[in-house]
């Protein structure tokens, strides 16, 4: 396939966190608010006179210093966060609005707020308290928790305009965003699909890292760009895959798992867009902030939910995607020493092949290991199994 | 372990050629009858040479001088095993007994050891701090028999009667048993892990090792927290009796434990309420958030049984449990601020995080009545129950499960006398029962302190109050747990270093990985502790012959 226009810059972009638009936005008088997890929603960081930057750690390999303060026995991911910010990497922030949805990025932002880590004047770090279900009280509770600890705080630190209206206009940034990531991985259903895994994965992932009002036109250049963009006759991959998981930033892991034959087509995984690319709609009799709260407990497919339906339900999104997305089976991965995810990788990998005859692989891996071979080895054979597999069916039919 | 005839004929022979008539005759008999009737003083026991080697068991028990002794065997080792007896007649008859004992793996290991857990958690205790520390595992080892019996007597899969079965209800242990006390007339509320998992981890360290296995033979890696592992594998390989028509889970402690629920209820697959707690729970905000949880909890529990709330039930409950905590505080400040505390460290700790996340049973308050009388001797009295104290020391983070006596051996061996511990301080405050709201209100606070969320994950500043209960118990050193697969604690440890550091405190790290010995094994752990009393307190031990020796095979 011809290469997309922007995908250099896109890479280029998510060298490191505070990258040419982040500095561009600062420059410009935005305050930069720095978050980890998908339940502090982006749209509220991206308010006018703000905007939000999810936080990764590229090319962290050797979290030294964060190892003394977090041990060796915790998630690469959060290490990597402290090493960066240890480094001064993160200095750029003004904020850090913190989630306790998973406990070592909690400890990472809870040392940003006991240490003198960030060296910015104005930094504080805010916790919001996130729920474990998506009843009724559930909802309140999170919409409570973002007005008083997302809006009241850059309101009451750095006079940002919290209005409905504003809020309005904030969504229906985001949405554009959404429905144009939405256009561009829709093509990921395509028989032969015309865009890779690994392409999607970057394009998505600067939506996340960067301030949307500056990622926005290249963006619709992209999608311009992907309605007239051919597939390769032959395709390269030979199977395709849905790759559901933890935390993952490194679009080099879909990359690794693309060398192997299988492609890519949708991401559910932390820094996914299936979820968490969908359109925020605001109901009738809603305000903003509500549309948002319930908007973002409805969508998440988060290990965290802990309601009976809620989990079967998980299971369901995936064979769903498997279907949408013509994929031929499913790679699920965690990070070592995700306790979420070892466990739903663990289940995923026992329900989805008993319960939906998807064929599963479950993978452990480090925040940064785009050179692994043993995972190289582990794609490889998977693919050749699927293949074996859809072979056999052929020659039963 | 045991020696065969022939060796034994053999040591009779070479000790009986060995006999020193001399010896006889030099021997001090003064000291002998006074080490007779009273036991030898400490710092002249030499309890280690009791262990028959690599098994941690003993070739006899101690010789405690008269008085002791003969209290050990009559009203300790006589006594339970006679309540052994008659606690399964009472709460549930011998069929029931011996149907569970056949069917449940960590029913068939541990009920026999049990009296080995007594001995390991007093050896060396003498007076006043043996009986009272005895009287805390007394009542235990009661509730832990009346929880398994109901389990049993109620286990539809294994002949247990379908009338119980109905009547009671299952929750995760991190469910604070209290929620429950509204319906406590006519339901029992027994959790799913606390014998099958948490006892039978201190009674015989072996057999939760099977479950941990079990987890990860579907796929899980070895790195989560392992008493999540170990919770999750008693039902990956179907041991847990089918004694309940319904449950009520938590996300107390951490993300493994919310995993754990998640994969539990995969395998149960039963009506079931998950009640997660606040992590920011300082947060005024979440109370409110609390609050309506335990009602829809209630709400649910109402639907699952039939039976309408009862508050009135519910306030009698919480006034019984209300007095169990001001004892409670009263044996903190005889801890805190005397000599005399007759209670010792794991004595201490079990019971109360037993009791207090059990709920009020009337075995409690019949052992505070009986530990009260002794309190208020030895204050009388101003009886020192550990009069060779080196070092108070408080117990911080979370504890080891298989060695949770590693507090009889470091007072023994080194005069570590260990005060006070994290897991006590948990639930600190009474429950006010004059309004539903103030109820509600304290009982969604009670709640959201729950074991370690207050104190392990749920708000870094919690984790430093350590600093404050080191000044209000008078402690002069820190014994660190260092649960290497606990991510809460891990993601503090350079912080505490720095904190320990900078205010020259004694900290000694113990890594340990909860239920898991094969992690770290006692050994190594008294390893550790020998390694910083000689190294940096260049001070000699009370005891030598306990400072090596090979535990491994123990229960």
């Amino acid at each position: 396939m011809r290469d997309l226009k922007h995908l250099i810059e896109f890479e280029d972009l998510l060298q490191q966190a505070n990258n040419d638009l982040v500095k561009q936005a600062r420059s410009e008088g935005k305050r930069a608010l720095g978050y980890t997890c998908s339940f502090m929603p982006e749209v509220l960081l991206d308010l006018p006179g703000c905007f939000g930057v999810r936080l990764r750690a590229p090319g962290c390999v050797s979290p030294d210093m964060a190892t003394y303060y977090m041990s060796g026995r915790t998630c690469h991911y959060g290490r990597s966060l402290m090493e960066r910010a240890l480094e001064g990497g993160f200095n750029f922030l003004d904020a850090q609005m913190a989630t306790e949805t998973c406990t070592v990025t909690c400890r990472f932002q809870e040392h940003l707020q006991r240490m003198d880590v960030i060296q910015n004047p104005d930094f504080f770090c805010e916790f919001c308290d996130v729920p474990f279900k998506k009843t009724e009280n559930s909802l309140l509770h999170y919409k409570t928790q973002l007005q008083a600890h997302v809006l009241d705080k850059l309101k009451e630190k750095f006079g940002i305009d919290t209005s409905d209206e504003a809020l309005i206009k904030a969504i229906e940034e985001h949405n554009e965003v959404c429905r144009l990531i939405t256009e561009i991985g829709s093509y990921r259903k395509l028989d032969n699909p015309t865009i890779t895994g690994y392409e999607f994965h970057v394009i998505n992932l600067v939506t996340m890292v960067c301030p949307k009002y500056l990622i926005l036109p290249a963006l619709r250049e992209t999608a311009e760009e992907m309605k007239t963009r051919k597939a390769d006759p032959k395709p390269n991959w030979r199977i395709k895959v849905v790759l559901a998981g933890a935390e993952n930033d490194m679009p080099e892991f879909t990359n690794l798992i693309e060398s192997c034959g299988a492609l890519v087509v949708a991401d559910r995984h932390c820094y996914g867009s299936l979820p968490g690319r969908e359109e925020i709609v605001i109901k009738e009799g809603e305000t903003p902030l509500a549309a948002i709260a319930r908007h973002y407990i409805e969508y998440s497919c988060c290990p965290r939910f802990m309601p009976q339906d809620v989990m079967r339900g998980r299971k369901q999104y995936i064979a769903d995607l498997c279907k949408e997305y013509k994929a031929d089976g499913l790679i699920v991965e965690s990070n070592k020493f995700c306790e979420y995810w070892s466990y739903e990788r663990t289940i995923d990998a026992v329900v989805l092949p008993r319960d939906f005859g998807i064929p599963t692989c479950s993978i452990e891996k480090e925040y940064v290991n785009s050179a692994s071979g043993q995972l190289r080895t582990r794609f490889q054979a998977f693919v050749e199994s699927v293949e074996i597999k859809k072979l056999q069916e052929g020659e039963g039919a | 372990m045991k020696l065969n005839i022939l060796e034994k004929v053999k040591n009779v022979a070479k000790s009986i050629s060995e006999f020193d008539v001399n010896k006889l005759k030099e021997a001090d008999y003064k000291k002998l009858a006074k080490d007779f009737v009273y036991g030898k003083p400490h710092g002249e026991r030499r309890l280690g040479d009791l262990y028959l080697p690599k098994t941690g068991l003993y070739k006899h028990r101690e010789w405690r001088g008269l008085k002791d002794t003969f209290y050990y065997f009559n009203m300790i080792w006589l006594y339970n095993y006679a309540h052994m007896v008659t606690d399964i007649m009472k709460y549930g008859g011998l069929p029931a007994f011996v149907r569970g004992l056949w069917r449940y793996r960590w029913m068939g290991q541990t009920y026999l050891p049990v009296m080995h857990w007594f001995d390991r958690g007093l050896e060396g205790l003498r007076g006043e701090a043996l009986r009272a520390s005895a009287w805390h595992y007394r009542a235990m080892t009661s509730e832990t028999i009346r929880q398994f019996m109901r389990m049993f007597a109620a286990d539809v899969s294994n002949g247990g009667s379908k009338e119980l079965h109905d009547h009671t209800l299952a929750h995760d242990e991190t469910v604070w048993g209290g929620i429950f006390y509204p319906w406590r007339n006519n339901f029992d509320d027994v959790p799913l892990q606390m014998i099958p998992y948490f006892v039978t981890c201190h009674v015989n360290n072996h057999t939760v090792l099977h479950y941990i296995d079990a987890v990860q033979s579907i796929g899980l890696p070895g790195d989560p927290c392992p008493m999540c592992q170990a919770e999750a594998g008693i039902f990956v390989d179907d041991d847990m009796p089918d004694y309940y028509p319904a449950f009520v889970t938590s996300n107390e402690a951490c993300d493994g434990s919310v995993a754990t629920s998640v994969l539990q209820d995969w395998m149960i697959n039963k009506p079931l309420f998950a009640m997660p707690q606040p992590m920011q729970f300082d947060d005024p905000l979440v109370l409110e958030h609390c609050e309506r949880e335990i009602e829809e909890c209630w709400k649910f529990i109402e639907e699952q049984t039939g039976q309408p709330f009862n508050f009135e039930l519910l306030k009698e409950y919480l006034e019984k449990q209300n007095k169990l905590q001001e004892f409670e505080w009263e044996k903190w400040d005889v801890a805190a601020n005397t000599n005399y505390y007759p209670i010792n460290g794991v004595a201490q700790a079990l019971y109360r995080i037993y009791q207090s996340q059990d709920g009020y049973r009337d075995i409690w308050a019949e052992t505070d009545k009986k530990v009260r009388k002794i309190l208020n001797k030895v204050v009388e009295k101003k009886i020192d129950s550990f009069p060779l104290t080196r070092h108070r020391v408080i117990a911080w983070s979370c504890a080891p499960l298989y060695y949770s006596n590693w507090c009889t051996w470091a007072y023994n061996c080194w005069g570590l006398n260990c005060i006070i511990n994290r897991d006590s301080l948990m639930f600190d405050m009474t429950i006010r029962t004059d309004t539903y709201e103030n109820c509600l209100h304290d009982m969604a606070v009670y709640h959201e302190w729950a074991p370690m969320r207050r104190m392990a994950v749920g708000g870094m500043h919690h984790i430093f109050e350590l600093w404050d209960y080191m000044e209000r118990f008078h402690c002069d050193m820190v014994m660190m747990y260092d649960q290497l697969q606990c991510k809460g604690m891990q993601g503090v440890h350079g912080l505490f270093e720095d904190e320990f550091r900078a205010r020259n405190i004694h900290a000694i790290w113990m890594p340990h990985a909860l239920p898991d010995k094969r992690v770290v094994s006692r050994a190594e752990i008294r390893q550790i502790v020998n390694d910083y009393m000689t190294t940096v307190m260049h001070e000699e031990p009370l005891d030598p012959s306990l400072l090596d020796f090979d535990d491994g095979e123990s229960w």
